[in-house]
């Protein structure tokens, strides 16, 4: 799934953002965010709520435009692209929602097909593809149920099913473990880690759970008030120079507390480039 | 004391950058709708008798609505107007003739699409709003599938073609109850009540002219306002509330426009 596809300029990275800056009406969400994510690479990013995290993850995935900076995935500038060439590059991105963003109109085996459907593959295979990837998160046999018959946990495995059933060689996972608990985490980073090795793709997790998500990624970014505050190897975290960074991390909840609201009048360092 | 002019000149370009983005938004919805419509819509990517349910959602469920709404309001106008003829000169036998010719070229398509942009109107925007507001669409997009095609498209054309039948239903309904009171209120004989001599074919084109146009742009205005929808529940209360005011105004428009042009085609004879 690593291979080189048309339109992909050479370099080994899956997502480039060179100065990402991302503004609404009334407030700037991200400054300035430069990243880089190899193929086959796994990243966590990490951060206080509302640090602009999943704004980051739609910026990559090509659902919201960057008013400067450029967004380069598997290859394509989707900064500067017009819709349908953006479009193209999706149907080779998954991404799982912080809601799980199913359906509600469709069975679950429908949504879990919706990728496939709508991408092009040939009808014939589709319902043993959504089978197997059913029974690949634990849910086999639950194609018929509706959206509302599923548990929180339930409804996260759905849409990492659903992100993951066309192996898309880029996948994004917005917090895939907010909300549940430790067993079911450690069951889902399992079912991520074993979906990435089979398929070699790139990975991109946002997650609130620092502790689960620097065992699953190989390099993590912290976000803070919109901009990269720290970016390393996910074993340096817990260890990092930056005080925020290491507080936040550890939860020290008195002490991140208090850096986190003087951070706002520390000068940020230049944005980290993961390379 | 320069930082308030400051402000509120950040606040009115504000509003003014938000006021083109909605416009430049509607355009684009209405654009994609049209094209999608009529070059993309039977490339079957869409769920299997999509339209079907969608004209029994607009169609079926607003019937009684409709037809009891447009019945009230026949007996309502029949009984001000034979009142108001009765008055100085006895012209109860010109009331029926009058009264069809009017319910054909204007209030039978303009009544039944107000009373469809309050109902199917705030039915589409608190769907799509729904979806928007819980990532739904940007799922769609993540399959590479365009939200305006998918959701809009397939309720275009079933509120174009419920929207034409419906008009027609609450003519039915609305001529039936006038009838019935001119007969039972001032006994105008139904023979000369139902009288269609008065209308002329430009009258039927001009009001299912209303009545397609109408049917075209709730659907556009109320998944313009749904797409449009941030937040939460708010936000898609908020859509929902536009949906409605936004789709009457645009019938009311629409009912001018369309008026006018009927008499620029064929003169004060309309």
């Amino acid at each position: 799934m690593t291979a080189q596809r048309d339109g992909d300029a050479g370099g080994g990275a899956a997502v480039e953002l060179q100065g990402v800056t991302v503004g609404f009406v009334s407030r700037r969400v991200l400054t300035g965010v430069t990243l880089r994510v190899p193929r086959g690479g796994r990243l966590g990013i990490i951060g206080p709520a509302a640090g602009g995290k999943s704004v980051l993850l739609k910026v990559i995935a090509g659902l919201l435009r960057p008013d400067a900076g450029a967004v380069r995935v598997l290859g394509h500038d989707l900064a500067a692209a017009r819709e349908r060439e953006v479009a193209a590059v999706r149907r080779r991105v998954g991404m799982l929602f912080q809601n799980y963003a199913l359906f509600d109109f469709l069975s679950v085996g429908d949504n879990v097909a919706f990728p496939l459907v709508h991408g092009g593959a040939p009808p014939e295979g589709i319902e043993a593809r959504v089978a197997a990837r059913l029974r690949g998160v634990g849910l086999a046999g639950s194609e018929r149920k509706l959206p509302s018959e599923l548990s929180g946990g339930m409804k996260k495995r759905v849409g990492i099913a659903r992100a993951t059933v066309a192996r898309p060689e880029l996948a994004l996972y917005d917090e895939p473990t907010a909300g549940l608990d430790p067993v079911t985490t450690s069951k889902i980073y399992d079912l991520l880690r074993a979906d990435q090795a089979e398929t070699g793709g790139t990975c991109v997790v946002v997650s609130s759970d620092v502790a689960a998500v620097a065992g699953f990624a190989d390099t993590i970014a912290m976000l803070h008030d919109g901009r990269v505050r720290w970016v390393g190897p996910a074993a340096a975290l817990f260890d990092a120079d930056d005080p925020l960074v290491r507080s936040f991390a550890r939860g020290e909840e008195r002490e991140g507390a208090a850096v986190l609201a003087r951070a706002v009048a520390i000068e940020p360092p230049g944005a980290g480039v993961w390379s | 004391m320069a930082l308030v002019p400051r402000r509120s000149l950040t606040s009115l370009g504000a509003r003014t950058l938000d006021l083109v983005d909605a416009v430049t938004d509607l355009v684009r919805v209405a654009a994609g709708t049209v094209s999608g419509a009529v070059f993309t819509y039977w490339r079957g990517t869409r769920p299997k008798g999509e339209i079907a349910r969608q004209m029994h959602a607009i169609g079926n469920r607003s019937l009684l609505f409709v037809m009891v709404t447009l019945g009230f309001v026949g007996m309502v106008m029949v009984y001000q107007t034979c009142l108001l003829t009765t008055q100085v000169v006895d012209g109860r036998g010109q009331v029926g003739a009058q009264f069809a010719r009017l319910l054909v070229l204007d209030v039978g398509p303009s009544l039944t699409a107000m009373m469809l942009a309050t109902r199917v109107g705030a039915g589409i925007a608190a769907e799509i709003g729904s979806m928007k507001v819980t990532e739904q669409i940007d799922a769609l997009r993540m399959s590479a599938v365009t939200p305006v095609d998918y959701l809009i498209v397939p309720r275009f054309f079933a509120c174009v073609l419920m929207t034409v039948v419906l008009s027609i239903f609450g003519m039915a309904a609305s001529w039936a109850a006038g009838g019935l009171t001119g007969y039972y209120s001032f006994q105008i004989n139904p023979r000369t009540f139902f009288d269609l001599s008065m209308v002329a074919p430009a009258h039927v084109v001009l009001g299912m002219t209303k009545a397609v146009a109408y049917g075209a742009a709730i659907p556009i205005v109320a998944g313009w306002c749904g797409l449009r929808a941030r937040g939460s529940s708010e936000g898609v209360g908020a859509a929902t509330t536009a949906a409605v005011i936004g789709s009457s105004f645009a019938v009311i428009v629409l009912d001018f426009i369309i008026s006018a042009i009927g008499l620029i085609f064929w003169g004060a004879g309309l």
